[in-house]
């Protein structure tokens, strides 16, 4: 089967790696010049926190990206699985009881667990929640790395090809990958903008990704080694995909510095924006659009639920399967 | 039914439209709420963004009145600016009229509040000030016009109740025919039965509702909670007592010794 | 001409107001404008010419409690 796939961020390539491991020829077509930052993907976190993520997103959520640990495993063999850390201020402590009414598989460690967890912590938090299970990638890498693969299994990409779905012949399918660029196509979708920075300091070491709670800004720390550290994020309902505002940056150091101080003397090696495609539900969805099959949607859980979505995109297009109208429905 | 600046409503609970957690809880808030009011606020939107254009529509959608909001004006200028822009957009003469005066406590700023008030009457707006339980700019906003008042429960977001009921109840008493609006600072529907056993004649919920774990159901929740304070306070509810008065009568009871 | 939206240098075109938010993109948008801090009504948006460092706010409906 010959199938062309638009947009080569973490849904395209992961739909990509679905697709040809059932032996399907894959062409991807990217606007880009490279795997790199015109994709969302670029300025993700990485982390594979579904748990954490059942504070405010659905159980389909929680329950379908319980799946994205072992996938990205098996494909990429970059998975750090140290699990996630959350923490509140003493102010902001009715944040720490409200996320541990609302998410489940923790345990509340007190000081000499943090300690022992996070050493560089340990003197700055006397309680917080441990999640065991979850774990964290680099996204970057990941899907570069997923990107080599494809390559080396024939996969033939098209960089500098910004194409519109309905032109493209000498396919069976075409599968629409481009997140918020499919607006115009998709008017249900809306963007949500992040803005995230990276920073370097060799004064503090993280083994896993941290999250501290707020009532406006909360923010989460991921580890990505060598002195690098993942910040983020904001969300601005905006579909906005550029222009970094002082007061996010202003917000998301304040937050890192109050985290551990070591940030404040921290470089800043690159501060990022892009907006996450999102429905009105903030539940990704697989789609026939016609002829054309659309994977987008994916919110805040790109590396979370790509893979899943993934898997149902291949269902859909090579068992004939029938799309369900309700994520609910994908938890099989 | 409750009448505000002419406008006929059975429901007593109005809704704020910020900070849930998707565009489709909200409007499922909207509909379990059972609300007739909306308050919807102005940002600035670039060329090629359609956040707020898709936000508008799916607010057409649902049917109900709009109250937009001067939320985050610090001056009378930037208030009364941003009211005759919402005007023309929102195709309403409602405005809530808030001008903070304090960063921490998001209180007002009870001196711009009235002139901003006093400047919007004139120009044919109807103002729903959003105040303190201080009597004395209670009556000043009456005096220079407005016909609503939004008092806070207690400071915005702080899901804190009713910080002072004596003041609000002693407001209530003051001005026994105004439509009076708790707004901010409720976070249970307990609170806000209180508040509609107090008399008062509606409430503003944002924070309690779009925060809460599952805010459609809490929309219902505090619906019903609303309704029963109301039902309450027209029923003429018992005084509180300092001794014991038996509910069941002791004369004809057997003698059993 | 150089002015100021929403905050952000541009550079634009043209010069009347209306014009100006074509050339941006807001036509058939539901928008309301500012000048300088002053409200500018949509049927004055037609006579309102531009001047070199003008500050401009275009706002839209947003969510608000």
């Amino acid at each position: 089967m010959n199938i062309a796939i638009i947009g080569a961020g973490v849904a395209g390539l992961t739909c990509a790696t679905e697709f040809v491991a059932r032996g399907a020829k894959v062409t991807i077509y990217e606007k880009g010049p490279s795997i790199g930052e015109q994709a969302c993907s670029w300025w993700a976190g990485g982390m594979l926190a579904p748990w954490c993520e059942g504070e405010t997103a659905e159980s389909s959520v929680v329950k379908l990206g319980q799946h994205a640990k072992s996938w990205w495993k098996t494909h990429t063999a970059q998975v750090q699985e140290n699990g996630t850390l959350v923490f509140a201020l003493d102010r902001d402590l009715s944040e720490l009881r409200t996320f541990a009414k609302r998410t489940t598989d923790y345990q509340s460690v007190g000081a000499q667990e943090i300690a022992q967890l996070e050493p560089d912590l340990g003197e700055r938090f006397s309680q917080g929640l441990f999640f065991p299970e979850e774990a964290h990638i680099d996204p970057r890498k990941s899907i570069l790395s997923l990107f080599d693969q494809l390559v080396s299994a024939g996969v033939i990409f098209k960089f500098n090809c910004e194409v519109e779905p309905g032109t493209l012949s000498g396919f069976e399918c075409v599968v629409d990958c481009t997140g918020l660029a499919a607006q115009d196509a998709i008017p249900e979708l809306r963007g949500v903008k992040g803005e995230m920075l990276l920073l370097r300091s060799r004064d503090v070491t993280l083994q896993r990704s941290i999250r501290l709670l707020h009532p406006r800004i909360p923010l989460y720390v991921v580890p990505r080694g060598n002195g690098l550290f993942m910040v983020g994020a904001t969300m601005i309902e905006n579909t906005e995909r550029t222009r970094v505002s002082a007061r996010s940056v202003f917000e998301m150091l304040g937050s890192a510095f109050a985290l551990h101080p070591a940030f404040s003397e921290a470089e800043i090696v690159e501060i990022g924006v892009d907006a996450r495609p999102a429905y009105l539900n903030n539940l990704p969805k697989v789609n026939w659009r016609g002829k054309v099959l659309t994977v987008n949607g994916m919110y805040r859980h790109g590396f979370l639920l790509a893979p899943v979505m993934a898997r149902v995109a291949a269902n859909a297009i090579f068992e004939g399967y029938q799309i369900p109208e309700l994520m609910d429905e994908y938890c099989y | 039914m409750l009448n505000m600046y002419g406008t006929a409503l059975q429901s007593r609970l109005m809704l704020g439209t910020s900070q849930y957690p998707s565009p489709a809880s909200l409007a499922e808030s909207v509909k379990t709420s059972n609300t007739q009011i909306v308050t919807v606020s102005l940002r600035r939107e670039s060329g090629d963004s359609l956040a707020g254009q898709h936000f508008w529509q799916m607010i057409q959608s649902l049917n109900v009145h709009v109250l937009p909001n001067t939320a985050g004006c610090h001056t009378v200028k930037e208030a009364v600016t941003t009211a005759h822009m919402a005007r023309e957009v929102f195709k309403t003469d409602w405005i809530k009229l808030e001008v903070i005066g304090e960063q921490d406590t998001l209180q007002p700023d009870v001196y711009a509040l009235v002139d901003a008030a006093r400047l919007l009457v004139q120009d044919g707006f109807k103002v729903f000030p959003y105040c303190t339980e201080d009597l004395s700019v209670a009556g000043k906003l009456l005096d220079v016009g407005c016909e609503v008042l939004m008092p806070w429960g207690a400071p915005i977001g702080s899901g804190r109740g009713l910080n002072n009921p004596y003041g609000l109840r002693t407001l209530r008493a003051h001005f026994p025919d105004v439509p009076l609006v708790i707004d901010a600072g409720i976070g249970l529907p307990s609170h806000a039965a209180q508040a509609m056993e107090l008399g008062y004649d509606m409430i503003l919920l944002n924070t309690a509702v779009a925060k809460a774990g599952d805010p459609a159901k809490m929309a219902g929740a505090f619906a019903q909670a609303i309704e029963a304070g109301r039902s309450a306070y027209e029923a003429g509810p018992i005084e509180k007592r300092d001794m014991a008065e038996p509910s069941t009568p002791v004369l004809g009871k057997a003698y059993l010794v | 001409m150089n002015i100021v939206i929403n905050g952000e240098p541009k550079v634009v075109h043209t010069e009347g107001l209306q014009d100006v938010l074509h050339e941006l993109g807001y036509q058939n948008k539901v928008i309301v404008t500012a000048l300088n801090g002053h409200f500018v009504s949509e049927p004055n948006r037609q006579q309102i010419q531009l001047k070199e460092g003008d500050k401009v706010e275009v706002l839209a409906p947003m969510q608000g409690g």
